[in-house]
């Protein structure tokens, strides 16, 4: 299978479960609602080192939010439900609490399982803090040196969550495939449930599991560097000198689906020579995204 | 069964109290049944079909049509369903409501939504007395749901309310909020003399002018975010209009009433210049 000329490889992405939330963060202008959440979602690309993954998923005008003003839509995922709940307390305490003008909002509102992140946060408030439920929603004020941190008291939290939907670019050219991939993150930017938890979208450091080292989780997926083609078992065809990896989380299946799909089209284009995608043999994760039947949506 | 159960008042000549009208019990019955409903007129029990024409049956939909100020206790201790009355109603309209919507398309009399602890009030016209307050001799005013008044209200309006919001579109008499244990009073006109006097906690929200108790003292004045997001939620919940400037108001923090624990609140907003 090919798409405008790039080889599409019979291969699939291997995902884990996750768990999920969303957070709405409003402020007073877009400025302040990106500022608390560019840093909240601060060091969250990977759970191997980060403890959660974590970034804006889109950003919602004022029609969309709660209190009607200007916000930002943020996934959080982390390996199990605990970590979940610590995650928030930790972030949304010293970063959405701490940011000029903001309130926290639950983006999960109808899922049944719930995390009790604001009634945690709310001690902050030294007991002047005070509760009010609007629309059969309970919201904590925060007393703070600004005026009051409006905050959710539970946020839904998504079991079904996946982490790890992936796809590599396989370039001629760092240009070249540096270029597909911006304008994959592009096409895929704002897709409703999902996130791209590395930086700009982007990684270039995919890894493979353990390492030569004892006790390492995690090394440099040789297979897939370029540098490496002719001391290793090279997975990389003839005239690829540059990869680079789209990692996709998300609420649930067909939604990274759907976003791996215009990710790879827009991905296709001159320079590029293939797309793969990292799995384990399919014995670790349980979701595999098989590039081809993807594409045969597209 | 039936899209709607409708209930034609006839002429009534005198008071009559129809405690018995919960849309999610009449879900169960047939017509028969509804019109054998008991009532009271003049302290003798008597049937709902002596006073309505009943048309349909096993419906949790419910309408009163030709309801006059004559008629109390219209969704008294509603557990769910919908009840709408067209026209007016007399006292004690969804007293001690737990579920539901209940719908007055004109006035209703005193102690509307009294003790109420669920569910949504809704009036178009105006209410009379405590609104939404304790029933005689009762600790605990409303302790749960909504009540959105588009009118005014009358004296005592969420006195001793507990839990729960109370919206008075119109102007509301004194001592609105009296006693307050904690909840929301919304007035988006005027309010009365006496206003959240004795209150423990709570929210009072004036929107129009209102004369601070002596014994509430001045905080601060800022946007609180929970009453823009109150004021808005109004506006996309219940189709309440709330010019832009209000819910972009500042607000006058002032807390009491004096004594303890004095965490009530009166919320004054300062008008736009």
């Amino acid at each position: 299978m090919d798409v405008r000329g790039v080889f599409i490889e019979d291969t699939f992405a291997e995902a884990f479960g996750m768990r999920g939330a969303r957070l709405v963060i409003t402020a007073r202008n877009e400025r302040w609602a990106r500022e608390a959440a560019s840093k909240l979602t601060g060091f969250a690309t990977s759970v191997i080192a980060c403890k959660c993954e974590a970034a804006i998923e889109r950003e919602l005008p004022a029609t969309d939010t709660p209190d009607g003003r200007p916000g930002v839509a943020v996934l959080f995922f982390t390996m199990d439900s605990d970590s979940l709940g610590r995650r928030l307390i930790e972030r949304i305490g010293q970063t959405v609490l701490t940011c000029p003008t903001t309130a926290c909002f639950d983006g999960l509102p109808d899922l049944p399982d719930r995390l009790t992140t604001g009634k945690a946060i709310r001690t902050f408030g030294d007991r002047f803090q005070s509760s009010k439920v609007i629309g059969g929603q309970r919201y904590w004020r925060i007393p703070v040196m600004e005026g009051e941190f409006l905050l959710a008291e539970t946020f839904g939290m998504q079991k079904k969550g996946i982490g790890g939907g992936n796809f590599l670019i396989l370039g001629e050219s760092a240009d070249a495939t540096l270029e597909a991939a911006e304008a994959a993150v592009e096409a895929i930017s704002g897709t409703s449930n999902v996130i791209l938890p590395f930086p700009g979208g982007i990684v270039r450091s995919g890894s493979k599991v353990g390492a030569s080292y004892k006790g390492m989780i995690a090394s440099t997926n040789d297979a897939y560097c370029p540098t490496l083609r002719p001391i290793t078992k090279s997975a990389l065809p003839e005239g690829v000198n540059s990869v680079l990896e789209i990692v996709l989380d998300g609420l649930d299946f067909d939604s990274i689906s759907r976003a791996m799909r215009v990710g790879i089209t827009a991905a296709c284009r001159p320079g590029i020579r293939a797309i793969s995608a990292g799995n384990y043999g399919g014995k670790l994760g349980p979701h595999h995204f098989h590039l081809r039947t993807i594409m045969e949506g597209a | 069964m039936s899209d709607w159960v409708t209930l034609t008042a006839r002429e009534i000549d005198g008071p009559l109290v129809v405690t018995q009208i919960d849309p999610a019990k009449i879900a169960e019955l047939s017509e028969a049944d509804i019109a054998a409903l008991p009532v009271s007129r003049g302290g003798r029990h008597a049937a709902l079909g002596d006073f309505f024409t009943v048309q349909g049956e096993r419906s949790a939909r419910v309408r009163v049509v030709s309801s006059t100020r004559d008629i109390d206790g219209f969704g008294t201790g509603m557990t769910g369903g919908e009840l709408e009355i067209e026209g007016d109603a007399g006292a004690l309209v969804g007293a001690g409501m737990r579920g539901g919507m209940l719908r007055v398309r004109g006035s209703v009399g005193d102690d509307a939504g009294a003790a109420m602890a669920g569910g949504l009030l809704r009036i178009d016209g105006n209410a009379g007395a405590r609104l939404g307050a304790n029933t005689p001799g009762a600790a605990k005013g409303m302790s749960g749901g909504e009540i959105v008044v588009l009118g005014s209200a009358g004296p005592e309006a969420g006195a001793r309310i507990r839990r729960g919001l109370i919206v008075v579109g119109g102007d509301a008499g004194r001592d609105a909020g009296r006693a307050m244990i904690a909840g929301s009073l919304v007035v988006l006109g005027s309010c009365g003399e006496g206003t959240g006097r004795g209150s423990k906690r709570g929210s009072l929200v004036a929107c129009g002018t209102v004369q601070v108790p002596a014994t509430y003292r001045y905080a601060c004045t800022y946007q609180p975010p929970h009453v823009r997001m109150t004021l808005l939620y109004l506006v996309r919940r219940h189709g309440l209009v709330i010019d832009a400037a209000v819910i972009e108001s500042q607000f006058r923090r002032y807390c009491g009433d004096a004594g303890d624990p004095g965490k009530g609140e009166i919320l004054e907003r300062v008008p736009s210049v």
